[in-house]
């Protein structure tokens, strides 16, 4: 890693003006950078993807840990909110069940342990082009985009413009899926946005994942109260730890009569953005979930998949996850 | 290092601090200080430790709690807590190891507060006030602990390496899951990597460990 | 003579009578193992000596040595397949505070081959500086064409690769004729099988600590395979006469089997320029890189077999993908006979960093192709693919060895319950079983010294400087004394890994035990002639011939007296022995068989293997616990090497894309089967063979052949990825319809 000073952050407004960059014209790569529990944002320093010049402490700031009843039935997470602790919340486990399984199904006991909520939001890709120092991707300010016409099987088959990385959240999938806001915090104070637009595609940005600009720091996350029922299915090629290979957020809520009255389907791990499926959502409404209208609704959902050379394996697998968790909703 | 906000807090910040606060700095312990404030000046109170908003950097010693020690020892920012135990820490503290040093092994495994973590993956500088513990905090050849014992009977480890990490993190596992079935212990225990192949030998060590702890009451 | 009668007091209730009873005892008048089933502690279950140890934190590796004043050493390696350097810098190097030196390795002007090659040094006082010092060296490269794929490097017009295109045999056999002899039969298979390169991924990255302070000698410590091929390489560096001490090491897998490595010898040449010691550490990247490689591999088969199960003819032509190394691969048609056999075999050369050993080096690959072959053949030809292979197998030992094998193999994973049809089962989990067998030399060599030393105290030593790589060395070293001189494991200390003690040969080939434990032996019994000898005037025996040692105790003449009070008739100075290879005691040949059950999800092309056992044969077993975790060990890395790993290169960029441990997918928890060790005790031989290597080789085989048996998708390219069983689903259903 570079050298860098480090800040324990007393509060939102000091982590934020800490984290002003010097030069806002400056290489994004090398600006100032908040840290909750580093696992990503360390490796990346380590690999020197990322040479931040100061890393600013979030978790010295008080309350930002915190899991707290919205008043409303739902929930307020804290950007510094552990992933453990976020599954093993006993609200999020009676509330939002899905949400609990995406927290599981993160990489590793001791990664869970440190990682925070906030810093899975808005880690990097894990592209292996994009992980290489010696690579000069398009996504680091390079020319071209190697996953495209490279080793891609793990890439997007999903067309969102020319980088073709994957979001690796588990988290975020889950939480549009239900509907979730999130709390930005910048120079000029909060904003709450939905979820669904924190998220930015190459097309918008390829430098970048997410909205936030330099010196902004994500610190809460609002799910709102649902009586939906949710589930998040990940399948990994390796079980033990790994990320994606593809992933399904469903929430879905039932009419008296076991008919569907609102569905929300999110994938993981098949593009650059949690990818909602609209379509398909809309195919269920009305419909009692049979193990037909399940895979009429997963064949929709990726109806508009644009393969690469060594993904297209990706679309038959999505399909039967989409299968299998509208199916275990329905039990 | 989370702290508790306390009742005076304004509501939007964490401390009841405001910006003109904290442009001051170091006179920040001038001020009536919440608890916030207090907690970090103990740690302030060693040589060169942090204080909040305060930028460090450079060469600082800190006070890290390993094994129910207290040790000061000289870091950098951007010294990992297993670089400051094995490298910088004298005599060193070589239990944990170094692998791959990019959280995907476990050989590095430590206990912070209870719960295990990859010591490569955490900086030592943000390990200030934890109660870090390592596999030789855990016990020693003269007095093995019942995780180690079982270890030992059950033969689960070949070269060693990845032993430590793994003896640290069943630790931490059955104190919170003392009755694990075979498929919880592996869902815990998925962060730990063996090249030598001892995985079913550790599941067994686990498991008769798990027992012995149950019949001693601990 | 090998029985004797030994005179021992009269016990009644446990208390001597004042009588003299007299026992039987095995003595063979040179050092011999005896009958297998009447040891005491060898071919037994024994704690491993060091475990107490390994479980705390206190076992010493040289990743973990601290010396005084010790500097940090870093290397800089090429990022490009292939280029010529153009020039090094490191000017800005020098000038960071605390780099104390700056090497270059390459000289402006020379030549780059693989990704990874070290291409300067640096030494500072933190690791964080050598690294800051190692990333100021400004490196400038030309970058020159490269081929990193086998398909490439047979291009014609490809850039050739450091000694040019690749070394092969002319073919054996009469290609022509074998082919013909092919088409002429009931089932013909005609199909191509790829392995990547592998990656040993031994924990402890390769190590060495240079100890020298510029006084007339020093130690080098080192993770190595052999420890006495330390002092050569660092004694050319250092110049002085040098100690190489390996105490622990942390895997290696055939990896560290060379002298002192890149990393040695620039640990070396900076602690020489500075007189300061010099530790220096592989990265996990430089790990992959750099440090050497299990060979990839393309075989390419026309064979086939008769309705009545014999396998008639099959041609070879097969390359071995060993980067700019030999990459040698294991002759096919491996374990089987047929009539009519052409093989070529051909090394070809790539932009990437040499092969080496890697746990039965060669083996593995071929034995996955043969063994897929062979399935194959038996699947065509409608018979059970256990029977088609005991139907050509050679009738000899070999072959009988396997015959037994593949029963007890079949019975313990339930062969009788398999589905037959491949993909027959109902819904998308799909199980299925599949084998395969394999065949190792190892054999010990006349090469280990041991010593075993008895104090007037009674405590006992035995030294030898071999390493033990987590095989369980030291716990037979200290087992075979124990038992030879009748006493617990507690009572004997055994110190290893140092070339200040007796020397040993390096762990490859499967050949330490076979060569070490002969030797240890051999000195524990010239110590026990040699003891009994002072022993028997204290208990009044005419000879010592007439003493025996056991229990603890020393009897003989109707007396039993405790051992500590034997050994005062042990001179001051101690009582040394040595031992010497003795090739009675030492044998090689080892076989092997693997079955896996597996359970494929075929909606997602997840592959789960459920069980899988390994029998496995050895000769005498020193310990059968160890023994077990060995082959616990080989089955694992053989479930790696089916379902997770491999070395992916990206063609255009000539660099690896997974040099780290996210991506190169080892097994962990969650994969872990149900495993059954099986020890082949069917083996009669009562002479030490080694068994590490021959357990690591038939489940690669054995898992693919599941997956076949499972859902229907030959897979003919490990790793056996959800991806392959997807597509390969989908080839099936467009070829039905």
């Amino acid at each position: 890693m570079n050298n860098f000073e480090w800040a324990n952050a007393s509060s939102i407004e000091s982590a934020v003006k800490l984290l002003q960059p010097v030069d806002p014209q400056g290489d994004p790569d090398e600006m100032a950078r908040p840290i909750g529990g580093g696992q990503d944002l360390l490796t990346s320093m380590k690999e020197y993807l990322v040479r931040p010049p100061r890393v600013v402490n979030l978790k010295t700031i008080a309350g930002l840990d915190q899991i707290k009843p919205d008043g409303k039935g739902g929930l307020r997470i804290g950007a510094t909110v552990t992933i453990t602790d976020l599954y093993e919340n006993a609200d999020v486990q009676a509330k939002f069940p899905g949400l609990a399984e995406a927290a599981t199904s993160i990489a590793s006991p001791q990664i869970r342990n440190v990682g925070t909520v906030g810093g899975n939001l808005c880690q990097r890709p894990r592209c292996w082009y994009f992980r290489l120092e010696s690579v000069q991707c398009i996504k680091k300010g390079g020319p071209v985009c190697y996953a495209a016409g490279g080793q891609n099987k793990y890439n997007a088959i999903f067309n969102t413009g020319p980088s073709k990385i994957v979001h690796p959240s588990d988290l975020a999938p889950m939480l549009i899926a239900l509907g979730a806001t999130v709390t930005i915090f910048g120079t000029e104070g909060a904003r709450t946005i939905p979820m669904d637009t924190f998220f930015t595609t190459p097309n918008q940005d390829v430098r970048k994942e997410n909205i936030l600009k330099d010196g902004e720091i994500v610190t809460e996350v609002q799910v709102p109260a649902t009586t939906a029922r949710s589930t998040y299915l990940k399948f990994k090629e390796r079980e033990s730890y790994d990320f994606a290979l593809s992933a399904v957020a469903a929430v879905v809520e039932f009419a008296l009569d076991k008919t569907v009255r609102n569905a929300r389907l999110v994938l993981g791990g098949v593009a650059s953005i949690p990818w909602h499926v609209p379509a398909a959502e809309k195919s269920l409404i009305g419909k009692t979930i049979t193990e037909d209208n399940a895979a009429a609704a997963a064949t929709l959902a990726l109806a508009n998949a644009k393969p690469l050379e060594f993904n297209a394996y990706k679309v038959p697998l999505t399909e039967t996850l989409i299968r299998r968790a509208l199916l275990k909703l329905n039990a | 290092m989370a702290v508790k906000s306390n009742s005076r807090n304004k509501p939007g910040t964490a401390t009841g601090m405001t910006r003109r606060t904290v442009l001051k700095g170091v006179g920040l312990a001038a001020v009536a200080a919440p608890p916030l404030l207090s907690r970090v000046a103990r740690a302030a109170d060693a040589p060169g430790a942090t204080s909040v908003d305060q930028p460090i950097s450079g060469s600082i010693t800190i006070t890290l709690n390993i094994n129910d020690k207290d040790h000061q020892v000289a870091v950098e920012p951007r010294t990992t807590l297993l670089s400051a135990l094995r490298d910088r820490l004298d005599p060193p503290i070589t239990g944990p190891k170094l692998v791959c040093n990019a959280n995907t092994c476990g050989a590095c495994t430590v206990i912070a507060n209870g719960r295990n973590i990859y010591g490569c993956s955490v900086l030592a500088v943000d390990m200030i006030g934890k109660k870090i513990t390592t596999v030789e905090g855990i016990g020693t050849p003269e007095n093995l602990s019942p995780v180690q014992a079982a270890f030992v009977e059950k033969d689960a480890m070949m070269c060693g390496f990845c032993t430590d990490g793994f003896v640290t993190s069943t630790t931490a596992f059955l104190k919170k899951n003392p009755n694990p079935t075979l498929d919880e212990l592996k869902q815990g225990l998925k962060g730990n990597f063996c090249r030598c192949g001892t995985y079913p030998r550790i599941f067994e060590a686990a498991l008769a460990a798990a027992k012995v702890l149950k019949a001693s009451g601990k | 003579m090998a029985t004797k009668t030994i005179k021992v007091p009269k016990m009644l209730n446990g208390a001597p009578t004042g009588e003299v009873d007299t026992i039987q005892v095995e003595d063979y008048g040179v050092a011999t193992w005896g009958p297998k089933t009447k040891h005491r502690l060898l071919n037994t279950h024994l704690p491993r000596v060091d475990a107490p140890n390994k479980t705390t934190g206190t076992a010493i590796y040289t990743h973990d040595v601290k010396v005084p004043g010790m500097l940090h050493g870093r290397l800089v390696t090429s990022i490009h397949a292939h280029a010529r350097i153009t020039s090094i810098d490191i000017s800005a190097a020098q000038k960071i505070p605390g780099v104390k030196a700056v090497l270059p390795i390459v000289a402006a002007g020379g030549e780059v081959i693989y990704e990874g090659q070290a291409v300067a040094a640096v030494a500072a006082t933190t690791p964080e500086i050598a690294l800051d010092g190692a990333r100021a060296i400004v490196v400038k490269y030309q970058v020159l064409p490269h081929v990193v794929t086998v398909d490439d490097a047979l291009k014609p017009g490809a850039p050739t690769v450091g000694r040019g295109p690749g070394r092969g045999g002319n073919g054996q056999g009469n290609q022509q004729q074998v082919e013909a002899a092919v088409a002429a039969c009931d089932a013909v298979v005609e199909a191509e099988y790829r392995t990547p390169i592998l990656h040993h991924c031994c924990l402890e990255t390769h190590a060495v600590v240079a100890d020298f302070r510029g006084g007339p000698n020093a130690t080098v410590y080192v993770s190595t395979q052999a420890t006495f091929g330390i002092p050569g390489d660092a004694q050319r560096e250092l110049g002085v006469p040098v100690t190489g001490v390996v105490t622990h090491m942390g895997g290696g897998f055939g990896s560290k089997g060379g002298g002192i490595g890149v990393v040695g010898q620039w640990a070396c040449r900076l602690a020489k320029q500075l007189n300061t010691p010099v530790k220096m550490v592989n990265t996990r990247r430089e790990e992959f890189l750099m440090t050497g490689n299990g060979p990839g591999s393309l075989h390419k088969f026309k064979a086939g077999a008769n309705k009545n199960g014999t396998l008639v003819a099959i041609s070879t032509i097969q390359y071995g993908m060993g980067g700019i190394g030999n990459g040698g691969i294991a002759a096919q048609p491996y374990s089987y006979v047929a009539q009519n056999v052409f093989r070529q075999s051909t090394s070809v050369n790539t932009h990437e960093d040499s092969s080496v050993p890697m746990r039965a080096p060669g083996h593995p690959q071929a034995c996955f192709a043969m063994e897929s072959l062979m399935d194959e053949l038996a699947y065509k030809i409608g018979m059970d693919p256990v029977e088609f292979r005991k139907k050509n197998l050679p009738n000899n030992a070999n072959g009988t060895a396997w015959h037994r094998q593949l029963d007890a193999g079949a019975k313990a994973i339930g062969w009788a319950n398999r589905n037959a049809t491949p993909g027959g089962g109902a819904g998308p989990l799909k199980r299925g079983m599949g084998c395969a067998i394999g065949s190792w030399g190892g054999g010990g060599r006349a090469q280990c010294v041991v010593d075993v030393k008895i104090s007037q105290d009674g405590s006992v030593l035995v030294t030898s400087g071999s390493q033990d790589l987590g095989t369980g060395t030291r716990t037979y070293v200290r087992a075979i004394v124990a038992e030879e001189l009748g006493l617990d494991m507690t009572a004997v200390v055994e110190k290893i890994g140092s070339t200040a003690y007796g020397n040993a040969g390096g762990s490859g080939g499967s050949t330490t035990t076979a060569s070490l434990a002969p030797a240890v032996k051999d000195a524990a019994y010239n110590a026990r002639i040699a003891l009994a000898k002072l022993v028997a005037p204290l208990l009044g025996a005419a000879s010592a011939d007439e003493v025996w040692f056991d229990k603890g105790q020393a009897m003989g003449n109707g007396k039993s007296i405790p051992w500590k009070q034997a050994c005062a008739a042990v001179p001051a100075a101690g009582l040394s022995a040595r031992g010497q290879f003795v090739g009675a005691l030492s044998g090689n040949g080892a076989h092997g068989a693997s079955f896996a059950e597996v359970e494929v999800d075929t909606d997602t092309g997840h592959v789960r293997v459920t069980k899988m056992c390994h029998v496995q044969d050895g000769g005498l077993i020193m310990n059968r616990l160890t023994a077990e975790s060995q082959i616990n060990g080989g089955m694992i890395q053989s479930l790696g090497m089916a379902l997770f790993e491999g070395r992916v290169m990206d063609p255009a960029l000539g660099i690896m894309l997974n040099p780290a441990f996210n991506d190169y997918k080892l097994p962990g928890a969650m994969e872990m089967p149900e495993l059954i060790p099986i020890i082949d005790d069917g083996d009669e031989r009562n002479v030490v063979i080694g068994i590490a290597e021959p357990a690591n080789i038939p489940g690669c085989g054995a898992v693919a052949n599941a997956v076949f048996n499972a859902c229907g998708v030959r897979v003919r390219e490990t790793p056996i990825t959800p991806d392959k069983i997807l597509n390969g689903l989908i080839e099936l259903r467009r070829a039905k319809a």
